[in-house]
């Protein structure tokens, strides 16, 4: 049954309805209403969860890596500086492959100082080896975190959900809650085999020399690349369980005949094909919700990209003295193809700055007939000092 | 006497108290932590599970692909020992499991990187035993000071020269913040009585809620004595008041292992190279020894710690009994 | 190799051990047997600390055997020795010695009450056989040791009954009859065969004994006195102090003196006045050119006799002169009506030590008779050949007579002896060699050195007084009354928990609990050298926690080859 929910909210029930035994969280704005969601839920006695309540992120993700080591089903939701804070932590996780899934409220990295939405917190962790998905709407943030469990435990990776700050945390939309008999049968008890247990006891975290460290990484690498194949499939077990599909490793709209196409991530995909509707000056045009960051969906971005002379890729964050990081990826990808198309690189909405449905026709119309190098695309160089940096 | 032959194998596999640790583990000569990690297990048991810091203990006891814990254990980073802790425990009561919690963690990574962690799992009473081996050094990476390193010791980064006379700082009173936290039981110990370790290990898993234990761990190296001195070298530090043996229950003091004849702290100090330039003709070490005296005095009559008539003190509590201890 | 890696990097329980750090040592413990001082100074030959160890555990019968197996007569021992071993006992530097000769005596003790057996079977009838003349403790004792080893004693007795000087010359308020015949009549049931009424000279022959028997050991005693004499004047009825004693012991009467001076400083010249007061001589006298043991007295200056005898000596009313000789008897006729008595001491010139008189320090002390005590020598008769002129008969340090003959000696009829526990030993000793000399494989008992006080860690014991038993206060001794009470037994238990066990493993658990590298492992059963704890030389690192923790001194750090 459909229902008005903010996203937050929505988040909330998932990860109460998949039965995380413990949640561990510092508030954080905009990831605040997530957790508070789910202390209401424990104190009306509607959640049966462990919630600890940390005095900092690092010691969130550690409260959580701990629970999920000691069998039980773990989750956390940060942004921004809470993110990096618990980045030695991200990377520990993922290196000592412990599944948990942890909700990422998007939003920009200080200094300087925003609480609005961007996506430079979860790119600066994308070398974690974490699995990174992307959601463009609430229904899908719910979908995707209820899969991003099954994803996590399968692969014994964990799992990252990004979900655009405000946009979608603050905002309401009808959400399709699934039904708990749903998701007990899509997300069966938590089954760690190498969990802490005294009849059958390890040691985790052992310190490894040069001879064995590549291997140890190679065996990672190689469970994010089975991603690949993993997150699709959940993605199509989840839609025949309840008729919604959350967009596999990435997900296209428009015209199959386009030769322009358009790539996001999150959010302003809705914004974007909300223009495309609006504007008929930018049909034909393609547009791909890239929804798995990582593993890098290489091959199935070639597919997507079939018959395009030019890609646009907009990304809400920058690598400074670089330039785009999700366009970077996307050019190395297609450079394989036969016949690549021209990627032309911007970076919209840095800080929360709000992407106007007219941006897209303002965006095709500028185009350069080769692209240029990467540039945010509404800076307003009225702002900008003259020279100097 | 038998004639039987019994391998040491067979030998080692029917030791009469539980082994959390093994031996082939890399600690130095004489490693006070190791003994004390293997004290804390005895009295534990083996129905448990360990969070363990960075640090030496971490370092020698697992180097992949061996490891000398016979216990659940996992190692997860430097400052986060209090929180994965805390996360364990609340998975193992939502469980619905009776395995405790152990947090081991070195005087750095309790004192200094680790004490937020610590702090927060404390506040939100999760039940863990905390367990620091305090060596007063980061020891496993060169010597450096920490903030339990003594006033006056020297280490590579507060090293004794014309200009300074080791550590500048005060030991940090790391059982007066434990105290305010109004936890249910917190004491520090001492390798050199063994029994007594083992004692607190066991009435702080008696008691609900979280626990912290201080044990003193006389690190060779970093101290700078033989490693058969180990357990002297302990033993004099209590002996002469530096550091007491103490038990706290919700921030009072409920028990001491008193002092029947306090020590000169000169006794202790005279037998680890890190306090060797105390003892040059120089007027500022005559000062610097006086002022560590001082603060022997000054802990004997904060704790209480002249012996009053019963009970044991520390000439009684490790006086050795023919055909061993009672050992529970 | 084969080494997989693991997602996580996660390694399996216990797998440390494939290490072996033992190959990071330079030096390694080891368990030496230290010898207890209180072992070295026993002079049976005694190891205290062994049989203290086991009545501190509890097992007071066990203990009783290991005693016996070097000293057979502990009861009386416990009660006539003058335990050397309680004055080089370590424990004495820290608070009190251990009261050995009381727990020794408990033991002795309740092997009477409760007729423990001893641990011995007897010989198998074509077992060689050996003659032992007299049946004193050194005749005992050979008897004894020779009887654990397969052969077969066979005991020649002069008097009527065995015991030696303690049954003839002890007084039962020191030894009480009922103990020294209880734990002979035991001894000899074991199957020592003894006959009596058999004495040298008269009824038998050394060189019959020599063609009849596989070797022979002669334990006589010395039954004459030293002749005594005061410049050249000897008294008419002089009686020996010796010759008293046993009159005494055996009839149970004495002259009625009034007053009279007993010479000598020794247990006879003690027993005998302590008799005499008994007696209900009004005034003893005792007259010695040595003095009372003290702390600030010399070893070469003391009375030989026990202090605690001499003690209750004087509470019983002795009068002790020390420091005196005599110099003339005063005469009627040939009666003695009193000594002049001189200031005497020895001195040392160079190696030897000379009585000096001094001269112009004269005295008279009116005495009915004078009794000399002043030591005894070997009676000749059967002896004249081995004897010569000589006191005692000489032996060599395995107690044989001479190279290669089948004839040993030992006890009071060698010189420098005179303490029952030194007769033991002699017996013991010369059992060993005659052992030997039946082709009967002895083990070599090689010793090591003997654990001083600095080889211990005292820090490991708390002060604790030393168990006394009571000693009966004077208006009570009467007649044949013991006077030294023997400990309860918690008092002996909390005694015995008082020993220090130098240079032997009591189990302390010490080195088990603190080695950082569980490289000792206890065993269920004691290991082959005795301890309870064995190295684990494959992970031992050599850091020498355990041997510098030992209480005991029983590990010692030596280096790796």
């Amino acid at each position: 049954m459909r229902q008005p929910l903010e996203g937050s909210q929505a988040i909330a029930r998932a990860v109460v309805a998949a039965r995380a035994q413990v949640v561990a969280a510092y508030p954080i704005t905009p990831q605040t209403h997530i957790v508070e969601h789910i202390a209401r839920m424990v104190a009306d006695g509607a959640a049966s969860c462990e919630l600890v309540s940390v005095e900092s992120e690092f010691s969130a993700a550690s409260v959580v890596l701990g629970a999920a080591m000691a069998g039980s089903r773990a989750y956390t939701a940060t942004a921004s500086q809470g993110l990096l804070l618990m980045g030695e932590v991200l990377y520990n996780i993922a290196g000592l492959r412990v599944p948990l899934v942890m909700t990422v409220a998007n939003r920009a990295l200080s200094a300087p100082l925003s609480i609005w939405n961007d996506q430079q917190d979860s790119m600066a962790m994308r070398d974690a080896g974490w699995v990174q998905l992307y959601c463009s709407d609430n229904q899908e943030a719910v979908d995707t975190t209820i899969q991003a469990f099954r994803i996590a435990e399968t692969l014994e990776v964990p799992v990252m959900v990004c979900v655009d700050g405000f946009t979608l945390t603050h905002t309401l939309e009808a959400i399709e809650l699934p039904e708990q008999e749903v998701v007990d049968r899509f997300l069966p008890p938590y089954r760690f085999a190498r969990a802490l247990d005294p009849l059958h006891p390890k040691t985790f975290g052992t310190l490894v020399g040069p001879e064995y460290y590549a291997e140890m990484r190679e065996l990672h690498h190689r469970a994010l690349l089975a991603a690949l194949e993993v997150i699709p499939r959940v993605d199509e077990e989840w839609a025949a369980a309840t008729g919604r599909a959350s967009g596999g490793l990435l997900r296209m709209e428009g015209d199959s005949e386009a030769r322009t196409g358009v790539l996001t991530l999150g959010s302003i995909f809705g914004t974007l094909a909300d223009a495309r509707e609006v504007y008929a000056d930018c049909r034909p045009l393609r547009l791909v919700h890239l929804r798995c960051f990582r593993p890098f969906p290489a091959a199935a971005l070639r597919a997507a990209a079939a018959g395009l002379e030019r890609l646009v890729v907009l990304e809400r964050a920058i690598s400074p003295g670089a330039g785009g990081i999700v366009t970077a990826e996307v050019r190395a990808a297609l450079a394989e193809l036969d016949r690549p198309p021209q990627v032309h690189g911007f970076a919209v909405g840095l800080g929360g700055r709000d992407v106007p449905l007219d941006l897209l026709p303002r965006l095709l119309a500028s185009l350069p007939p080769r692209p240029g190098p990467f540039r945010i695309f509404d800076l307003d160089v009225q702002k900008l000092p003259e020279g100097g940096s | 006497m038998t004639n039987e032959t019994v391998s040491l194998d067979n030998l080692r596999a029917n030791q009469p108290r539980f082994s959390g640790l093994t031996s082939g583990h890399r600690a130095c000569l004489g490693c006070g932590q190791a003994l004390a990690a293997r004290l804390v297990l005895e009295a534990a048991g083996p129905d448990v599970m360990i969070a363990n810091a960075t640090g030496c203990l971490e370092i020698f006891t697992t180097p992949w692909p061996e490891s000398a814990w016979r216990v659940p254990w996992l190692h997860s980073l430097f400052e986060n020992t209090g929180a994965v802790a805390a996360g364990m425990e609340a998975a193992l009561k939502a469980q619905g499991k009776s395995t405790r919690v152990l947090a081991f963690g070195g005087d750095g990574g309790t004192f200094d990187i680790g004490f937020q962690a610590l702090s927060g799992m404390l506040e939100r009473g999760h039940e863990v035993l905390y367990v620091c081996f305090d060596n007063e050094a980061y020891m496993n990476t060169g010597i450096q000071r920490s903030s339990s390193t003594p006033h006056a010791a020297a280490t590579t980064t507060s090293p004794a020269g014309r200009a300074r006379m080791g550590k500048r700082h005060l030991k940090k009173d790391i059982l007066s913040i434990i105290a305010a936290h109004h936890i249910p039981y917190a004491a520090t110990a001492s390798v050199a009585y063994p029994a007594d370790v083992r004692k607190k290990v066991r009435r702080a898993l008696a008691l609900p809620g979280p626990s912290f234990l201080l044990v003193h761990s006389p690190c060779p190296l970093g101290w700078g004595h033989e490693g058969a001195l180990s357990i002297e070298v302990a033993r004099l530090a209590v002996e002469t008041g530096l550091f007491p043996l103490v038990e706290l229950e919700r921030g009072s003091v409920v028990g001491v292992l008193p002092l029947r004849e306090p020590k000169p702290v000169t006794e202790y100090l005279k037998l680890q190279g890190r306090f060797a330039h105390l003892f040059a003709d120089d007027p500022r070490a005559r000062e610097e020894l006086a002022h560590l005296q001082a603060l022997a005095d000054a802990n004997i009559e904060r704790y209480g710690l002249r012996a009053t008539a019963g009970g044991l003190d520390t000439e009684s509590a490790d006086t050795v009994r023919r055909g061993g201890g009672q050992w529970a | 190799m084969g080494v997989i890696v693991t997602p996580g990097g996660f390694a399996l329980p216990g797998t440390a051990t494939a290490f072996k750090t033992g190959t990071w040592r330079i030096e390694r413990p080891t368990h030496v047997h230290g010898v207890a001082p209180c072992h070295g100074a026993c002079l049976a030959g005694e190891d205290p600390q062994a049989w203290i160890d086991r009545l501190a555990r509890g097992d007071a019968e066990e203990a009783w055997r290991i005693l016996v197996a070097a000293n057979p007569l502990p009861a009386s021992t416990g009660r006539v020795c003058p335990h050397p071993c309680e004055s080089a006992c370590n424990r004495g530097g820290y608070d009190q010695a251990l009261n050995i000769h009381g727990l020794e005596r408990f033991l002795g003790d309740a092997a009477l009450a409760r007729d423990w057996a001893y641990p011995v079977t007897s010989p198998p009838p074509d077992a060689p056989r050996v003659a032992i003349v007299g049946a004193g403790p050194a005749g005992l004792s050979c008897a004894w040791q020779l009887l654990r080893r397969g052969i077969q004693p066979v005991l020649l007795e002069a008097l009527n009954q065995a015991g030696g000087i303690p049954r003839t010359a002890i007084p039962p308020y020191r030894l009480p009859r009922a103990v020294l015949d209880g734990e002979i009549t035991r001894l000899l049931a074991t199957g020592i065969e003894c006959r009596f009424h058999e004495r040298l000279g008269r009824d038998f022959s050394l060189e019959e004994l020599e063609a009849e028997y596989a070797a022979v050991f002669l334990a006589v005693g010395t039954q004459k006195s030293r002749p005594f004499s005061v410049e050249g004047a000897v008294p008419r009825d002089l009686h020996y102090g010796l010759d008293l004693l046993r009159h005494w012991l055996a009839e149970g009467a004495v002259p009625a003196w009034d007053e009279v001076a007993i010479i000598g400083g020794g247990n006879t010249a003690v027993d005998v006045a302590r008799i005499l007061r008994r007696a209900g001589v009004r005034a003893v006298h005792l007259i010695t050119h040595e003095r009372i043991p003290a702390r600030d007295v010399p070893e070469h200056e003391r009375m030989r006799a026990a202090p605690d005898e001499i003690a209750q000596a004087v509470e019983e009313g002795v009068i002790i002169h020390e420091n005196r000789m005599v110099r003339r008897l005063i005469l009627r006729g040939e009666r003695v009506v009193g000594v002049e008595l001189v200031h005497a001491r020895k001195l040392r010139e160079g190696e030897r030590l000379r009585l000096h008189a001094f001269e112009g320090t004269e005295s008279v002390l009116k005495v009915e008779q004078v009794i000399p005590a002043i030591g005894q020598v070997v009676d000749e008769a059967g002896l004249e050949k081995l004897l010569g002129q000589r006191e005692f008969l000489r032996i060599d340090e395995e107690g044989r007579l001479a190279a290669g003959s089948r004839l040993f000696a030992g006890g009071d009829c060698r010189p420098g002896l005179g303490t029952v526990a030194g007769a033991i030993a002699d017996g013991a000793r010369a059992a060993a060699a005659i052992a030997r000399l039946l082709g009967r494989a002895e083990a070599a008992s090689a010793r090591g050195p003997v654990v001083g006080p600095s080889r211990l860690n005292l820090h490991y014991f708390d002060h604790a007084p030393r168990q006394e038993a009571s000693v009966v206060p004077v208006a009570q001794r009467h007649g044949d009354r013991e006077v030294q009470e023997g400990l309860e037994a918690a008092a002996a238990a909390a005694e015995a928990a008082r020993c220090f066990s130098c240079g032997n493993c009591m189990a302390c658990d010490n080195c088990f609990t603190l080695c950082p590298d569980n490289a000792v492992l206890k065993t269920v059963t004691p290991a082959a050298d005795g301890s309870h704890y064995v190295f684990d030389y494959d992970y031992c690192k050599g850091c020498g926690l355990c041997a510098h923790e030992c209480p005991v001194g029983y590990i010692t750090m030596v280096a790796e080859e």
